[in-house]
């Protein structure tokens, strides 16, 4: 099995529920662990969420665009903005435990298997999350 | 997000419901506790029950709410956090700092 959705948001908190009830109707047509896509939902809200407020800086005439790319072992998803983006190589997480913000690195990569960011052919600054997708568990 | 109050043995008992991600929020919640350290309510329980999912912005409005009580000498622990919210505070290594109870009854008589 393989298929691609894509949604487009404005630069609006309130819609990021969108990524989340995507990945959740998603999980629901596959046979897998709904740990596995609650931390890839997780992870793609601070994506979404970065996108929305470093990148757009939350000027509603931009867009972000998520890419769910669904396949038999994993899903990957791209976030693209139409900000300039940053520089990954050289960001160093805070050791501050109680800052208020700059978790959202730290939760996207330890929610995902891969983390990359980059960008777009078409010139987007791009986030590539993927996360392999386990067998359902009896938990599930 | 919407926050729905109530009080129990000197605890008030903030019920949140939805997501929990920053914005206006934010200033609900910020609103919410300055209201009741003004009223002198200082011991705060959050229950995490009826919420969906927290972003780090979210997480970042709890840590703000249990900087400000313990400022004022009062205390916020959590309640019922999901397992998916559970894995955020992990991550973040904030379970290190914040209570959290699962049940009520033994959540409320960890403040006296």
């Amino acid at each position: 099995m393989s298929s691609r959705i894509e949604v487009k948001l404005p630069s609006e908190m309130s819609c990021l529920g969108v990524p989340d009830a995507v990945l959740m109707e998603i999980g629901s047509d596959l046979d897998c662990c709904r740990k596995a896509l609650e931390e890839l939902s997780t992870a793609v809200i601070e994506a979404c969420t970065n996108a929305m407020e470093h990148g757009n800086q939350l000027d509603e005439e931009r867009s972000i665009e998520i890419i769910f790319q669904i396949a038999e072992l994993d899903v990957t998803v791209l976030v693209l903005d139409q900000g300039p983006g940053f520089d990954f190589q050289n960001w160093q997480p805070s050791e501050e435990l109680m800052r208020e913000r700059g978790r959202g690195i730290l939760i996207m990569r330890e929610f995902t298997d891969q983390l990359e960011f980059g960008r777009h052919n078409d010139g987007r600054f791009q986030v590539r999350l993927v996360k392999k997708l386990a067998p359902k568990s009896e938990e599930d | 997000m919407k926050i729905k109050e109530r009080k129990r043995d000197g605890v008030v008992i903030l019920e949140m419901s939805g997501k929990l991600m920053g914005g206006p929020d934010s200033e609900l919640f910020d609103e919410t506790l300055k209201t009741l350290i003004h009223e002198d309510c200082r011991n705060i329980l959050v229950s995490l029950e009826k919420v969906k999912w927290v972003n780090s912005t979210g997480l970042g409005i709890l840590i703000s709410g249990y900087t400000t009580l313990r400022k004022s000498g009062g205390e916020l622990k959590l309640l019922k956090v999901s397992d998916r919210i559970e894995n955020i505070f992990i991550v973040s290594k904030l379970f290190t700092v914040f209570e959290a109870y699962q049940d009520e009854d033994e959540a409320v008589r960890s403040f006296s």
